[in-house]
């Protein structure tokens, strides 16, 4: 299947994220509502683009499970008087942990139509605790484990993927799996690559000052009377979860919040904005239940397959790679899938370190999903914010050595939706 | 750029103002209108930037309609007669609140004495809430509820 191309092209001129953490745990950020942090993202976004709020002509608000986790059925209505656009359109979507990407998609369909000229696309989620049901919404309570499993199920089919256990116990591991035994490497080769990325993500996390984590592996080595990371990492203090999946191989779940703002490139550049403008270039998406065979693989081959048609970009153009993986072993497969590295030598790259953000084949520069945080909704939105700031030489102590001009996402969720996205500096 | 120390939570500055008999809305740095409640931006011009003010509590009633089976509120049905009205602060703004009225022949007239063009005056009347912290289980959290009462109650 081909995807036209837009009508008219669309870029991003600004872009805000707010620290993705827990903020019941910080004093200063206890009670943080999630109009509070979708308003303090959106006005970020907003200020960057040159704007103010009076400028935005429709919004698109992303939530993973607003239900659950926000009390609210129609979130949009109720987070737009925080950033002054009462009155104006808006909608709210939902497509779990691939929503940010979709909101990127949707906006800029929005303007491409003609329809609107200056759209915000912004995520929240509070997914670190669950509110206080019929209390104000800074009143949060404690997110066991126990109340948050039965919820991931809900992404799976009712009908046959979810009653015959068909999606989620296949879904960590099956590709990396396939991976394995593709190339004859073994399950240590696995753990080995897989470990190495956690080093890595761990370090952007830890000198992002927007990222989850403060202390590296070897600092929680060191505190548990081990002699460095490794010894953790392989330690039944990190056991593994799935076959091939540590804890540290899943995402740290957080709150967070994001948007950008996009407008006509023509008018974007007319505007001569104070930083670069960012064009978006394409989107490639794709579908499939998750009980699909291999279904993280198929959508990937057909994400990516559309994106490079529709856009001419060939994968030797790309700079930077971003992966939604919360589950990690997507850091080893999809960047051989979509071209970014050989087949068959991701799992070296990644031991070798080249993934990291001073590594000559950077993914995911702000630490991904497992340490930069994963406030689900939202988290897609934060990638693009993350890649924006590379592109623009903004990123502080985790700027990638070479300024990346072209980055592509591959964003995965819900059970799952595959968006497979191609953005570049505007010349 | 919003790093934590930069992000006040507004919502809950709000609720603990009311409980303490404080009234906390955002002016607008550029059109001096305020929100009432708070939020970060100015929803009457569009600009971006707000500050705290300490308001009054007090404010005239603008209109007023009576509960019936449908939207009664059986906790409030509970402390006194009363309804649901816009209420106009003193320093400008508006929003919907309970308003309690004293006693229900005075409910039923409202609405005329609206219409007669009458100012009807009205002041903050916090009332304390209680919902289970998780559903179904017995531990409760407290929050105030910010409704309003008719002066002539008081007086």
């Amino acid at each position: 299947m081909k995807v036209g191309k837009y009508a008219r092209s669309v870029s991003i001129v600004g872009v805000g994220c707010t620290p993705f953490t827990n903020f019941e745990d910080h004093p200063e950020t206890k009670g943080m509502s999630e109009g509070d942090a979708f308003g303090y993202a959106a006005l970020e976004a907003i200020a960057d683009a040159g704007l103010e709020p009076r400028d935005i002509q429709y919004f698109y608000h992303g939530a993973a499970n607003p239900f659950m986790i926000g009390d609210s059925l129609t979130p949009n209505m109720q987070v737009a008087d925080w950033f002054g656009v009462r009155g104006i359109g808006s909608v709210h979507h939902s497509e779990a942990c691939c929503t940010g990407y979709v909101a990127m998609q949707e906006a800029a369909m929005a303007i491409a139509s003609g329809e609107f000229d200056i759209v915000l696309s912004g995520a929240v989620d509070l997914a670190a605790s669950l509110p206080v049901v019929g209390a104000p919404g800074h009143m949060r309570r404690d997110f066991p484990l126990e109340e948050m499993l039965p919820s991931i199920p809900m992404v799976y089919d009712r009908a046959y993927g979810r009653p015959l256990d068909s999606a989620f116990g296949i879904s960590f591991d099956n590709w990396i799996n396939e991976y394995r035994w593709t190339y004859g490497l073994s399950a240590d080769d696995i753990d080995r690559a897989l470990n190495a990325i956690a080093k890595s993500m761990r370090r952007a996390s830890v000198l992002n000052p927007r990222g989850f984590y403060d202390v590296d592996f070897d600092q929680i080595a060191q505190a548990n009377g081990m002699p460095d990371a490794d010894a953790f990492l392989t330690s039944m203090m990190n056991p593994k979860v799935t076959q091939y999946l540590r804890v540290t191989g899943f995402e740290t779940k957080c709150d967070g919040a994001a948007a950008i703002v996009m407008m006509p490139t023509e008018m974007a550049v007319a505007r001569g904005l104070d930083h670069k403008v960012i064009d978006l270039l394409g989107t490639g998406s794709a579908a499939y239940e998750g009980a699909t065979l291999a279904n993280e693989k198929t959508g990937t081959i057909r994400g990516t397959k559309q994106c490079y048609e529709l856009t001419g970009v060939s994968p030797d153009e790309i700079d930077l790679l971003f992966i939604n993986d919360f589950f990690m072993a997507g850091d080893i497969v999809v960047p051989e899938e979509v071209g970014y590295v050989p087949r068959g030598e991701a799992w070296q790259y990644a031991i070798d370190g080249r993934f990291a953000f001073d590594g000559d084949k950077p993914i995911n520069t702000h630490g991904g999903r497992c340490n930069f945080g994963h406030a689900h909704g939202a988290s897609g939105i934060a990638d693009i914010v993350e890649a924006v700031w590379q592109m623009r030489g903004e990123a502080g102590a985790t700027q990638m050595k070479k300024l990346p001009k072209t980055t592509m996402f591959r964003g995965f969720g819900g059970g799952q939706n595959i968006r497979v996205q191609l953005i570049r500096t505007h010349e | 750029m919003p790093l934590l120390k930069d992000m006040e939570p507004i919502v809950k500055k709000f609720y603990d103002g009311v409980a303490e008999g404080k009234y906390y809305g955002r002016k607008c740095k550029e059109c001096g209108a305020i929100e009432f409640p708070p939020h970060l931006a100015c929803n009457t011009c569009g600009y971006h930037e707000t500050e705290w003010v300490e308001l009054s509590g007090h404010g005239t009633l603008k209109s007023f309609v009576v509960p019936g089976i449908q939207n009664d509120k059986p906790y409030l049905k509970a402390i006194a007669p009363y309804g649901y009205g816009a209420v106009e602060l003193d320093e400008g703004p508006i929003y919907s609140f309970v308003v309690f009225a004293g006693k229900k022949k005075i409910v039923k007239g409202l609405q005329q004495r609206l219409a007669d063009g009458e100012v009807i005056g009205v002041h903050a009347k916090p009332i304390d809430r209680e919902v289970p912290l998780k559903p179904g289980e017995p531990e409760m959290v407290h929050f105030s509820e910010l409704c309003f009462e008719l002066d002539e109650v008081a007086e």
